[in-house]
């Protein structure tokens, strides 16, 4: 175990090393994206473009610029280019409306894809099973950003039901708040309901046919105690830590997409609009923030997978 | 493979170091979970005040600020809101119209003398001033305050740099101080030297980064937490692109200078990116101003004017949009070929991409600027449909041109509605019998990318400026000679005009206040420039002033530099 | 991770027997013959394929105007009224169903239709190619980690780490971003700017993780197999174990697989799009005009509908014909714990393996 654990740690490491360099590397080699350009201002002479060029060490070699950036990066003193502004402390800012969003949404893809999953599972091969089946891959066929600009259009603005994007603090107005969210959650949520309902029906209809559960039926146990007990118990191990992963991407970021469509200024959304900046600073920082959530829930799920299952054995 | 090829001390330094950043960082996340709703939520201030009771109005802003520094802050957003807290020695009236071009003394008694050879400017410091944070006004904080926009990189220092004695060198770090600024702390006088005659100067130290910070101002960036200045106004609670506010500088009203108002409320300005969101919200009176840098949606516009006709209005700024034409490539180094698309652009084409808020022209000097040309276009009248016969005069210019079948690329941004124009314009192109191509660059790479004549050279392609000053100095610099440069390339056509050029030797040192004198000059060289077709303009930017029904809309200044003018916000 | 990476499900990774003569395709066809569900999906997909296809001819035939013809300032009859095509606001006109701006316009005055069947071809394209390259890349990385093991698993699994780590909207967007301007120069091959094949390229890389790591899982279980043994010991070289024996028995894993990447290719373009990274200007595809639509809501929903709906229409024939396809080549995918295999590969090498 503890040799597995160094190897995993190693690997880890690296993995976050090849990220941070890749990263740094594209934006090196965009044409167009000196950022001492950018900095320097408009209509400036080249000798300004120049001295920004030093004073910021863009004339270094890159390795040096590399090293230099990950050690603020690691000290959390890097600023951004384009504003100049602490990232670390912007990132932390921006946490609130992402963790909104990802616990909210999360709350409502778990439920929903747990129901629906279930419910096709006992009704396998029914009318109820096949509408959910259909239901599923449609959400599954939608893009979220395709799904929140319709709510915006249906609910926002013709019907005027709920607030047309933004984010309203928790603390200072609960009701904004939830109104403000609502429609995020449900558009990040559709496509995840669809996956974890397909999931856990196969999940489901694979532990009925263990042998534990057909012991339990015949011990006489009721439909409903054997399906709570026992078959959804199990079932419920890759959900769960299915549900870790993609909750820690959407925390780091990952909901780019719908953080922008609904205005929410969340970390996803920040890296957008650094990336649109070509900043490269918090396109780092956010990058690292979200293969480290990745890298790391992912060996906590392969861990726990081999601590649940008997069948699974960690390799040497 | 870790075991294979074993890292360097060097290498095993960092893997330890990227895994305990990303450690700390997914644990910083994790850790803040438990408490989703611990936002930093900003109010509205109440810290002393217009007045202590004043009402607080919201003002919502589609884009953030660069910076609320005032010594890197260049964007009209930043201007909007520094130029109320950072009075320089001048300053501008708070008027609409043209009368809001005019410089005024600010921290300054007066207006400076001028030497008589146009390179010394001498000024007196007001007496008894304060700074918000209480500090007093020295004169040779001045000196400071520029030297601080210099060091920290002012995205327009190159106004300061390449003007005044000595400012280049302190630049370069081979001056501890700007040798050509002197002042005298007991006296208040301050004496500032240029290296040559530039007719702007003036509208340059009214720049809010030329607005005076205290000498005890740390030389680095406070965007977060901006320095103390002498306004109406000061900066408080910055949240990154998110909101800051306005409150009422304490000192201000004791020292009260005449022509810049005390201002009537405190202000609150929030970031809300979606202007769709922001203008339903001024158009239901949910918040109190739509920022005039940003765009009321076409789609919203009949509601506007059905429901908010006294509250919203559409101003002219002092911006020109237009397709630069490069003359040292083909096929627009033939000036027939340039005609050609200056006949057979249909303006109200670009005018509709942009939701009808482009005022369609074809000079280069926009209206409201000095030296904006009262004649009728060389090419048919901008607003109306390209005649059949100016199409087929265009079409037939291409052809004696001889470079019909010519490959053009159409550079512009990913912007809308940039892109769209770059999209149209392709279309015209190429139905006047060129080849265009259409390419599009993320709107950050595409100054460096167009500005790049050794790897690029763009043929084509959309730009738009808007003015630093009202002066037309700062447009011609896109048309002068001395901006052409290998990498950093402003002028996108390369017109390199002796006609210009001597123009521009003779206008550029005439100081801004007696700019009158030399208007017709302006006009001729404007006209000079459309005739010869190195550009081909678009139009001028209009701009929404849209308020809710709480705010006096009539008192509302719209200023010609800075736009909304806060100071005169109040309400009904 | 994204709202495009949930679409990942799980193939069914068949590590049946040794392949057994024609018998369990037969099998599978008879199934697949029989879930009308499946076919008519399929067909539902095909129908949208053939209709993107025949796009010159609507263009040339029944609206009369090409792609990126702008009409902004020009008018156009709707019964018996005049209408203009582009407000002087900016709003275009809906959709008319007449054969002239039949979905109505954009803000460029170009026809909807024609360039929602343009673009069509072009997402499908896009979605093809980058299937191709997951595919090839995957069965490539994946088979030669699986049976050389050892360092070039070490490696490969690892290379596969960062590219399953990285965000893959973040490194879609940089990517994108990055090439925009100057295309992609590989010595050999080079991509100009403009090329489909760049956002082709870009979806189909970040894909190959996903099918690579179960097909290494297979192939590291099958390599263990008595029939490769004998292959072994007969004195075949790698490359005729891996094309005979090993290949064969990956055979429906891939065929399962292709549904599923192309449907999550076909979203992936659509959201690299909408940050600006996929198609360029003025070339359409679904996911830039989708982009364009919203960005000129509420005004003219037409222009987030028209390209929505198709997108959706189009993802969703090819994911149900994939579930029915997964489940007409392994009946029992639903009986076994497919969520073992979710596409979400483990991140460091060989560290999880079925026993």
């Amino acid at each position: 175990m503890a040799g597995f654990l160094a190897r995993r740690l190693a690997g880890m490491a690296a993995v976050l090393l090849a990220i941070s360099l890749l990263t740094f590397l594209i934006f090196q080699v965009i044409p167009g994206g000196d950022p001492a350009v950018r900095m320097a201002g408009r209509l400036a002479t080249p000798q300004q473009v120049q001295d920004v060029r030093h004073a910021w060490g863009f004339d270094r070699p890159v390795y040096d610029q590399y090293l230099t950036t990950m050690e603020k990066v690691l000290n959390g003193s890097v600023v951004s280019y384009s504003q100049q502004i602490n990232v670390e402390e912007e990132i932390l800012r921006s946490l609130p409306p992402t963790l909104s969003l990802a616990v909210g949404a999360g709350v409502i893809w778990l439920f929903f894809g747990v129901l629906f999953g279930v419910l096709s599972a006992i009704t396998a091969g029914r009318f109820v099973d096949r509408s959910l089946t259909v239901v599923a891959l449609v959400g599954v066929s939608t893009p979220a950003f395709f799904l929140g600009a319709l709510l915006l259009y249906y609910l926002g603005y013709r019907l005027e039901l709920l607030p047309l994007g933004g984010y309203v603090h928790l603390t200072s107005d609960p009701w904004g708040w939830f109104t403000h969210m609502l429609m995020p959650w449900l558009a990040l949520s559709v496509a995840f309901i669809g996956v974890y309902a397909r999931v856990l029906r196969s999940s489901v209809l694979d532990t009925m046919g263990e042998d534990y559960v057909r012991t339990a039926h015949a011990k006489g146990l009721s439909e409903r105690r054997v399906l709570v007990r026992h078959v959804l118990r199990n079932s419920m191990i890759p959900i769960v830590t299915l549900w870790g992963l993609d909750f820690a991407a959407v925390v780091g970021g990952g909901a780019i997409v719908i953080e922008s469509v609904f205005d929410l200024h969340g970390v996803g959304q920040y890296a957008a609009e650094s990336i649109a900046r070509l900043d490269v600073p918090p396109v780092l920082v956010v990058t690292l923030l979200v293969a480290c959530a990745v890298v790391v829930l992912g060996a906590v799920v392969d861990i726990l997978y081999a601590a649940l299952d008997p069948r699974i054995r960690l390799a040497r | 493979m870790t075991k294979r090829s074993r890292p360097s001390g060097l290498l095993s330094l960092l893997l330890a170091g990227v895994l305990a950043a990303a450690l700390t960082l997914g644990l910083s996340a994790c850790g803040s979970s438990s408490n989703s709703s611990s936002g930093s939520a900003t109010n509205a201030s109440d810290t002393g005040g217009v007045t202590a009771s004043s009402p607080t109005v919201t003002v919502l802003m589609g884009t953030a600020p660069d910076s609320l520094d005032p010594a890197l802050g260049v964007s009209t957003q930043s201007y909007e809101a520094t130029w109320l807290a950072y009075t320089g020695l001048v300053t501008y009236a708070h008027a609409s119209g043209a009368a809001g071009a005019q410089l005024i003394p600010g921290l300054a008694t007066s207006l400076p003398t001028i030497s008589a050879d146009g390179k010394t400017y001498t000024f007196v410091l007001r007496k008894g001033l304060l700074y918000a944070n209480g500090e007093a006004v020295k004169a040779s904080d001045f000196a400071y305050t520029l030297e601080r926009a210099i060091k920290l990189g002012w995205g327009n220092k190159q106004f300061l740099t390449g003007h005044i004695v000595g400012a280049e060198a302190f630049d370069a770090g081979k001056a501890h101080s700007i040798s050509g600024i002197a002042a005298n702390d007991a006296t208040g006088g301050i004496t500032v030297k240029l290296t040559a005659p530039f007719g702007p100067f003036l509208n340059v130290l009214a720049f809010p980064a030329a607005g005076l910070v205290p000498a005890s101002t740390p030389m680095k960036p406070l965007p977060n937490n901006p320095p103390a200045g002498v306004g109406p106004y000061t900066i408080v609670h910055v949240v990154p692109n998110q909101s800051f506010g306005m409150a009422g500088n304490p000192h201000w009203a004791s020292e009260a200078i005449s022509g810049i108002p005390g201002g009537h409320t405190n202000i609150d300005v929030n970031i809300v990116t979606n202007n769709q969101s922001s203008a339903e919200q001024v158009l239901n009176n949910t918040a109190d101003v739509f920022d005039w840098n940003d765009t009321v949606p076409g789609t919203l516009l009949p509601r506007v004017h059905s429901q908010a006709a006294s509250r919203y209005a559409q101003e002219p700024t002092v911006s020109t949009e237009f397709f630069f034409l490069n003359t040292q490539a083909k096929p627009f180094s033939s000036q027939l070929a340039r005609e050609a698309v200056n006949y057979a652009l249909d303006r109200r084409a670009l005018s509709r991409l942009d939701g009808g808020q482009l005022t369609p022209a074809c000079y280069l000097l926009p209206i409201g600027m000095p030296g904006h040309p009262n004649g009728p276009c060389p090419y048919g009248d901008p607003n109306e449909p390209v005649t059949a016969a100016n199409f087929a005069k265009a079409k037939e210019l291409i052809t004696q041109s001889g470079m019909a079948g010519t490959s053009v690329n159409v550079w512009s941004e990913s912007h809308p509605p940039h892109k769209e124009y770059a999209d149209y314009y392709a279309s015209v192109l190429n139905s006047i019998g060129l080849k265009a191509t259409v390419k599009i660059v993320a709107a950050a790479q595409y100054p460096a990318t167009i500005g790049n004549i050794k790897n690029v050279n763009p043929q084509t392609g959309w730009i738009a400026f808007s003015q630093d000053f009202p002066n037309p100095v700062d447009f011609y610099q896109l048309l002068d000679a001395e901006s052409i440069s290998p990498t950093e390339n402003h002028n996108l056509s390369q017109v390199n005009d002796p006609h210009i050029q001597s123009e521009l030797a003779a206008l550029s040192p005439v100081p801004s206040s007696k700019l009158n004198s030399v208007v017709p000059k302006w006009q001729a060289l404007d006209e000079y420039t459309a005739q010869k077709a190195y550009i081909a303009v678009l139009g001028y930017d209009d701009v929404p002033k849209f308020t809710s029904e709480r705010i006096n809309f009539g008192a509302l200044v719209f200023h010609p530099v800075y736009g909304n003018d806060w100071s005169t916000l109040q309400l009904k | 991770m994204t709202p495009l990476r949930p679409g990942m499900r799980s193939p069914p990774a068949t590590k049946g027997p040794p392949p057994a003569g024609r018998g369990p395709w037969r099998l599978a066809w008879r199934r697949l013959a029989r879930s009308r569900a499946t076919l008519a999906f399929g067909g539902l997909f095909l129908a949208v394929v053939v209709l993107c296809l025949l796009a010159p001819v609507y263009a040339h035939d029944i609206a009369h105007t090409g792609p990126n013809d702008n009409h902004i300032t020009e008018t156009v009859k709707v019964g018996g009224k005049t209408l203009e095509v582009v407000s002087p606001t900016g709003v275009p006109i809906g959709p008319t169903w007449h054969s002239r701006f039949f979905l109505g316009a954009d803000a460029n005055g170009r026809d909807v239709a024609v360039r929602l069947l343009y673009g069509g071809r072009n997402s499908l394209e896009i979605g093809a190619i980058a299937t191709l390259i997951t595919m090839l890349l995957a069965v490539l990385i994946g088979t030669s980690a699986g049976y050389f093991r050892g360092v070039t698993d070490g490696v490969l699994s690892r290379l596969l780490d960062v590219i399953w780590a990285f965000p893959p909207i973040l490194l879609g967007v940089a990517l994108g971003v990055a090439l925009a301007v100057g295309g992609l120069d590989l010595g050999v091959v080079k991509l100009h700017s403009g090329s489909l094949l760049l956002p082709a390229l870009i979806v189909g890389v970040v894909f190959v993780p996903y099918v690579a790591r179960p097909l290494r899982g297979q192939v590291l279980s099958l390599r263990r197999r008595e029939f490769v043994d004998a292959a072994r010991v007969q004195g075949r070289g790698h490359l005729r174990i891996l094309a005979e024996e090993i290949l064969p028995n990956l055979t429906s894993t891939i065929v399962v697989f292709i549904p599923l990447m192309l449907a999550n290719a076909i979203l992936l373009e659509a959201g690299l799009s909408y940050l600006g990274a996929g198609v360029q200007d003025p070339n359409p595809s679904w996911g830039t005009m989708l982009a364009e639509g919203i960005r000129l809501t509420p005004g003219a929903i037409h222009l987030v509908l028209a390209p929505g709906l198709m997108l959706v229409v189009a993802v969703l024939g090819v994911n149900v014909f994939g579930d029915g396809l997964r489940d007409a080549l392994d009946p029992r995918a639903g009986q076994r714990a497919i969520a073992m295999r979710l596409p979400r590969p483990t991140t460091a090498g060989a560290a999880v393996e079925e026993a």
